[in-house]
């Protein structure tokens, strides 16, 4: 009855629901640790706290909601099912204790053969993770704009998660024979602006057309981010690993301020072209990513490029570090989460009903104070880290994290509340 | 053409993302009354990817096949035309925030 509707070829809702639990508690984690370790904060990047700080909330948070969101988008969008769900969950296997040892082996920096062996099964399960989906997506008929960036934010995780393979074997054994830090800078930017930007771009243009019911034909500035990213990605990777080229480092920074423009672009074009007027929290989550997104640009093209002091330097790479995983991210995420989780939810528990008898939307398993509460909190949180960051004020970077940790128990209240909605 | 007990009983099956019925969407391109009991419904999806189309087709059957005499209920879904915002009744534009 339903032949060719998306839908049916969504995955289990266990496997789903598995990665966003996991993914939750990594936030959780990662805002506990910050509140913890907020003097991590201020001075150079390469310490054993920082670096335990960025792998929680990377490893532990927002890795596991991407594949989880993934597992879920592809199939629906692409209309085929993912190659193995077994697989998924072997990967998800090596996936926990992978993250759990590396990040552990990162805050206390113990760099013997348990930091390589935890690194090790991570990248065996992102490898298992990313040939899965994308088995999963040489099965499709037709490969759109968001599948083009699905694809290639896969290939910049598998490059990613190699070079952070290679980087712990050589805190164990040194074998690398340029600068650990110049490859460090690659394995953030292959990670951060590879996949993560990549993603968070592609499967935007789906989900804001979905949530906004807004219809945009023309997708040339789409097309023009894409290929700026990766030329940005690929540029500063090379310029980072093989020699700090200054003449590269500008052309990937050119690269990524042009994909950035690109993508908010498109952005302006499916905001006004939406049906929906009423801007949700949500969408306000959504908003102020990008905003965070286009001051984060902003912040590495400066630490790149402009001659400050060392010590402004260092507070403009912690700075742009922040607002691309807590500030740019995290709110990308939230914001997505509120709209998958529920919609989720509602279709495996809810939807049976429908025509039988009154079911709410999907918009109405949590009400809105609640999620306006968060919001808050989110970005005042968000606001006064950065702040704290730039201005290095202690107290400020205090306050910041309390406030984002407040936050972020209110974001698994929530999605706590829709996960046990039931008729 | 939409029978009139059918756009009511229709006016009952939501949207799971806005909330809006499926009449107000202008989802529902036609309902009537095919022969003793048989129900016909065309109907449309705001894009043929929609992840709740399947939800919305059986949402119109169940809510039809509840309706005293009826039988059988027929759905047809087509994107010819396509749907487009011109669709929406003046009811779910002001539900989704139109002035």
């Amino acid at each position: 009855m339903n032949a060719g509707l998306a839908t049916r070829y969504a995955p289990s809702f266990r496997l789903i629901a598995a990665h966003f639990g996991l993914g939750v508690l990594g936030l959780l984690a990662a805002s506990a640790a910050l509140v913890w370790r907020t003097s991590a904060l201020e001075g150079h990047y390469f310490q054993p706290a920082l670096l335990g700080l960025v792998h929680l909330c990377v490893l532990g948070w927002l890795v596991p909601i991407a594949v989880g969101a993934l597992h879920q988008l592809v199939p629906v969008v692409f209309e085929v099912p993912v190659r193995s769900e077994r697989v998924a969950w072997a990967a998800l296997a090596l996936y926990v204790p992978g993250a759990v040892g590396l990040i552990g082996h990162m805050f206390m920096f113990a760099t013997g053969w348990g930091l390589v062996g935890s690194a090790g099964l991570l990248l065996a399960a992102l490898w298992l993770y990313i040939a899965n989906l994308l088995v999963t997506l040489a099965r499709a008929e037709r490969v759109t704009l968001t599948g083009a960036y699905v694809i290639a934010a896969l290939v910049w995780l598998a490059i990613a998660s190699a070079l952070g393979f290679a980087l712990a074997w050589n805190l164990h054994a040194p074998f690398l024979y340029v600068d650990h830090l110049r490859w460090l800078r690659g394995h953030a930017h292959a990670a951060g602006l590879g996949f993560f930007v990549l993603l968070v771009m592609g499967v935007a243009y789906r989900l804001l057309e979905m949530f906004l019911l807004s219809h945009v034909t023309a997708t040339r500035p789409g097309q023009v981010a894409l290929a700026a990213i990766n030329v940005a990605t690929a540029t500063l990777l090379v310029a980072f690993v093989f020699g700090g080229d200054p003449a590269l480092v500008i052309a990937g920074v050119a690269a990524a301020a042009v994909g950035v423009a690109a993508f908010l672009v498109q952005i302006r074009r499916l905001w006004r072209a939406r049906m929906r007027r009423r801007a949700d929290t949500a969408w306000h989550h959504t908003a102020a990513s990008f905003g965070y997104l286009g001051i984060a640009a902003a912040a590495g093209g400066a630490g790149a490029l402009a001659p400050l002091p060392a010590a402004w330097r260092e507070r403009v790479a912690l700075g742009y570090g922040f607002l691309v995983f807590g500030g740019f991210l995290t709110s990308v995420v939230v914001g997505q989460l509120y709209k998958i989780l529920p919609f989720l939810v509602w279709f495996h528990r809810f939807s049976p009903y429908v025509g039988l008898k009154q079911v709410p939307a999907a918009s109405e398993l949590l009400p809105a104070a609640p999620q306006r509460a968060q919001c808050w909190l989110m970005h005042a949180g968000i606001a006064a880290l950065a702040i704290g960051i730039a201005a290095a004020t202690g107290p400020l970077r205090v306050a910041g994290a309390a406030l984002f940790c407040a936050s972020s128990a209110l974001v698994a209240r929530n999605l706590w509340t829709i996960y046990r909605r039931q008729p | 053409m939409i029978e009139e007990d059918l756009r009511a009983a229709l006016c009952e099956v939501m949207d799971p993302e806005t909330g809006i019925n499926l009449v107000d969407l202008g989802l529902i391109y036609d309902a009537h009354r095919t022969g003793e009991g048989a129900v016909s419904v065309t109907m449309t999806l705001t894009t043929p990817a929609c992840p709740a189309g399947g939800t919305m087709i059986d949402g119109v059957e169940r809510r039809l096949l509840r309706i005293d005499g009826v039988r059988t209920v027929d759905v047809e879904l087509t994107f010819d035309p396509p749907w487009t915002p011109d669709a929406i009744t003046q009811a779910g534009r002001a539900a989704l925030g139109w002035a």
